[in-house]
């Protein structure tokens, strides 16, 4: 254990002193994690100015200014008030407001009559969602007027006398749309990007590891120091023991600093301390058993480091270390639970949004484990050969 | 004719590397792969539906959410499930269409529908509102139908066959849409967005990391070996930049040639983007070169090379539109070369530019290639002097 210890010691102490390590495992995904924090800043809440142009002033138009300005419609956007069709469209233009709405002259008063005034809904191609939120505020407005309308004409149409016009018109006015919707809370937190990219980008850069460990073995390799070593004499489970401990160390060390750094500067939330930890310590030690497999299927250290480097960015890129994996098609979500860095983020998202400890957390510790078991298991039997 | 024959030994040596090979041909494809499933959803709502039980009345309600303008469907088939895919983030909201629903239109029973979205989530009330209205539009359907079939000869099938027939027909307030602007200041969503930018990502990330091929160069002292010959510093310098300058055009034209046979990216005007892919390759030339002086190690090089990179291409909107950002970093992210090479693709994919629209982005590119290649090239010099 002690010659272990000592190995790993002599490891990392060689790995500081390149800068490169400290660049990888510390300010790197620190660098990035800020980035993201800034770039999204503000950016994450939908909040949009709707430009009204009230041509009509009529009671129905002022109902539906009011519902515009209610403390529903409120969390999503704030009205502007302007002065003409025109002003509405130049402003939309040049991106003021998100998108505008114009109540025709008269509109009130032919809302209810044979042939209603349109509502004109201002949008932009750069802000496709105002624009269609605008329709459906609108709409929802205006469906109970129009679903009495669409009685009436639909129960003529089914044989109803047209003499009746007028009591039919007046029944309808007292209906009320059966099929109604009403919200509800899930009681699940918002990921923010700064939670998602501050552990997609630890892990990103923690898989780096794995190309600088499996290096730095073949470097002692072909410096002879692995014969100078087993000539100690020192068992090649002491060796291989050795290499491991100096990864988990680190790997930890950068995991568990960027974790605390990006918590309590950047407001990055990585959920239950506790359930974090075990989750990250369980990605290291997926980290530390992969790189005991590029070890064992390596032969040169040009090998080592092609497979390697491969392995970091086909993980990543499968796991979702670069893009949010939720907002992708559903054949990636389920490829990126197929990796252990998938895994790791499901975990730490499920942590950020859901909350809860351990029992969220279970599941993609479990198959994280599985996976280093697989791997280290195929590496074990290989890496004696290497050591050897 | 010798700075040919170093940029053509150079070439081979990278060339016969696998790994350099996966990481400047095979890497962007899969990135633009990834890139481009997945930015499609900036003006559409996920929206995830629990239909179960809800019979006939609920499948048109997921026929009219489907068909609704910035909608997209998917389909669960129990609450936990959709509830837990709202909390991942993988709907915009979830609805959830209660058994039984077919009672309000054979018994006229009102009846609600459950969308689930947070309170203090505004990105989840815009979706809620979008979903709203298309439910009370099916409401409205229902509505008419009960109303004809109590008020005239027709059954309530009759009466809702009717009711959908002349809901277009039947004058109703009107929702015009009025085009504001014709072009937008972002790139088009998939593969148009994800090939352009990966190409000034990649591009810029290749050379920055194959800078620790010249260092290895040095630390063999093949150049020392070279200067004893009749070469000149600047030859090798030639040369050197020569080889980055053809990967970065082979990396881009092979970028190019994918987007636009497999993924169907039109890339514009041909002249504008040809001067366009040579200025940004002279960028990568000159940040590959000053990558193999800066850096003292090749593993530094691979390690902040990368970094460096993808930081640069966060900043200058290759990762995500610069619009969706606030101002400052829109102003800051133009500091890099990469944030002008977005915007000049913008311009060529989404507003039909030209050379003279983009030459003004052209001209600060080929600035940034001036000084890149001439700070490099001085490093250079110095070194093997």
């Amino acid at each position: 254990m002690r010659t272990a210890l000592l190995i790993a010691r002599k490891d990392l102490r060689q790995r500081m002193r390149d800068r490169s390590a400290i660049v990888l495992g510390l300010v790197a995904p620190l660098l990035i994690a800020a980035l993201m924090s800034f770039a999204f800043k503000g950016t994450e809440t939908f909040h949009y100015q709707l430009g009204v142009v009230n041509e009509d002033h009529g009671a129905i138009a002022t109902e539906l200014v009011h519902a515009l300005s209610s403390s529903t419609s409120r969390s999503i956007l704030t009205v502007e008030n302007l002065s003409s069709p025109a002003a509405a469209r130049a402003d939309v233009h040049d991106g003021h407001v998100a998108a505008a709405l114009v109540i025709p002259a008269g509109f009130s008063a032919a809302v209810a009559q044979q042939h209603p005034e349109s509502l004109s809904i201002v949008t932009s191609v750069n802000n496709q969602v105002a624009g269609n939120v605008t329709r459906s505020i609108a709409a929802s407005f205006v469906a109970q007027i129009d679903a009495d309308r669409l009685s009436v004409m639909t129960a003529l149409a089914g044989g109803a006398p047209a003499n009746t016009l007028n009591a039919l018109s007046a029944k309808a006015a007292t209906l009320r749309i059966p099929l109604q919707s009403v919200e509800r809370p899930i009681g699940a937190g918002q990921l923010s990007a700064i939670s998602y990219y501050s552990p997609a980008m630890a892990i990103f850069f923690l898989l780096f590891t794995i190309s600088f460990a499996s290096r730095s073995f073949f470097v002692d390799r072909t410096q002879g120091m692995i014969e100078r070593m087993r000539a100690a004499p020192v068992r090649p489970a002491e060796i291989l023991a050795g290499k491991a401990l100096s990864v988990l160390v680190y790997g930890t060390l950068s995991l568990a600093t960027v974790g605390v750094i990006t918590s309590t500067a950047f407001g990055a939330n990585w959920g239950s301390p506790f359930a974090a930890v075990l989750l990250g310590f369980a990605m290291v030690i997926s980290v530390v058993c992969l790189t005991a497999l590029v070890i064992g299927v390596a032969r040169t250290q040009r090998q080592a480091e092609g497979f390697s480097s491969i392995l970091v960015f086909g993980l990543a890129l499968l796991g979702g270390n670069f893009i949010v994996i939720s907002s992708s098609p559903p054949l990636m979500r389920t490829l990126a639970l197929f990796t252990p860095n998938g895994e790791a983020m499901r975990g730490f998202s499920d942590l950020s949004t859901i909350g809860g400890g351990l029992g969220t957390v279970a599941t993609p510790i479990a198959v994280i484990l599985l996976f280093s078991a697989l791997t280290g298991g195929a590496a074990m039997a290989l890496a004696r050969r290497a050591v050897s | 004719m010798r700075a040919l024959a170093i940029a053509r030994a150079s070439t081979r040596r990278i060339i016969r590397d696998r790994t350099a090979l996966f990481f400047l041909l095979v890497l962007p494809i899969i990135v633009i792969i990834i890139v481009g499933a997945t930015v499609r959803g900036f003006s559409t709502f996920r929206v995830g539906v629990d239909s179960v039980g809800s019979g006939a009345a609920g499948q048109r309600i997921v026929t009219a959410l489907d068909h609704s303008r910035g909608i997209d469907i998917a389909i669960y088939t129990d609450q936990k499930s959709l509830t837990t895919a709202l909390a991942r983030g993988e709907i915009s909201v979830g609805v959830l269409l209660p058994a039984g629903l077919d009672a309000v239109e054979s018994e006229a029973k009102p009846a609600t529908v459950t969308i689930f979205a947070e309170q203090v989530n505004s990105a989840q009330q815009a979706a809620a509102t979008a979903v709203s209205s298309v439910i009370l539009g099916q409401g409205a359907l229902v509505q008419s139908a009960s109303f004809a079939a109590a008020h005239s000869s027709s059954s309530y099938n009759q009466a809702l066959a009717l009711a959908t027939s002349l809901q277009g027909t039947t004058p109703h307030v009107g929702l015009r849409n009025v085009s504001a602007d014709t072009s937008a200041s972002t790139l088009p969503q998939g593969y148009s967005y994800s090939a352009p930018t990966e190409l000034v990502l990649f591009v810029f990330l290749s050379a920055l990391a194959g800078g620790a091929a010249i260092i290895e160069t040095r630390r063999l002292g093949m150049y020392e070996r070279m200067l004893a010959g009749p070469v000149r510093a600047r030859t090798i310098i030639a040369g050197e930049a020569l080889t980055y300058f053809l990967l970065a055009l082979v990396q881009s034209a092979l970028i190019i040639v994918v987007g636009a046979i497999a993924f169907g990216v039109s890339w514009g005007n041909p002249l504008a983007a040809a001067a366009l892919v040579i200025t940004w390759a002279l960028v990568g030339a000159g940040a590959g070169l000053l990558s193999g002086t800066l850096f003292r190690t090749p593993e530094q090089a691979s390690a902040i090379g990368p970094t460096a990179g993808i930081a640069l291409a966060m900043l200058g909107g290759c990762m995500w539109p610069l619009s969706i950002v606030s101002t400052t970093m829109r102003e800051i992210g133009h500091v890099t070369p990469q944030a002008w090479a977005v915007d000049a693709w913008t311009s060529l994919l989404s507003r039909h530019g030209t050379i003279t629209t983009i030459a003004p982005q052209l001209g600060v590119l080929a600035a940034f290639a001036v000084v890149l290649l001439s700070v490099s090239s001085l490093r250079l010099y110095q070194r093997l002097r």
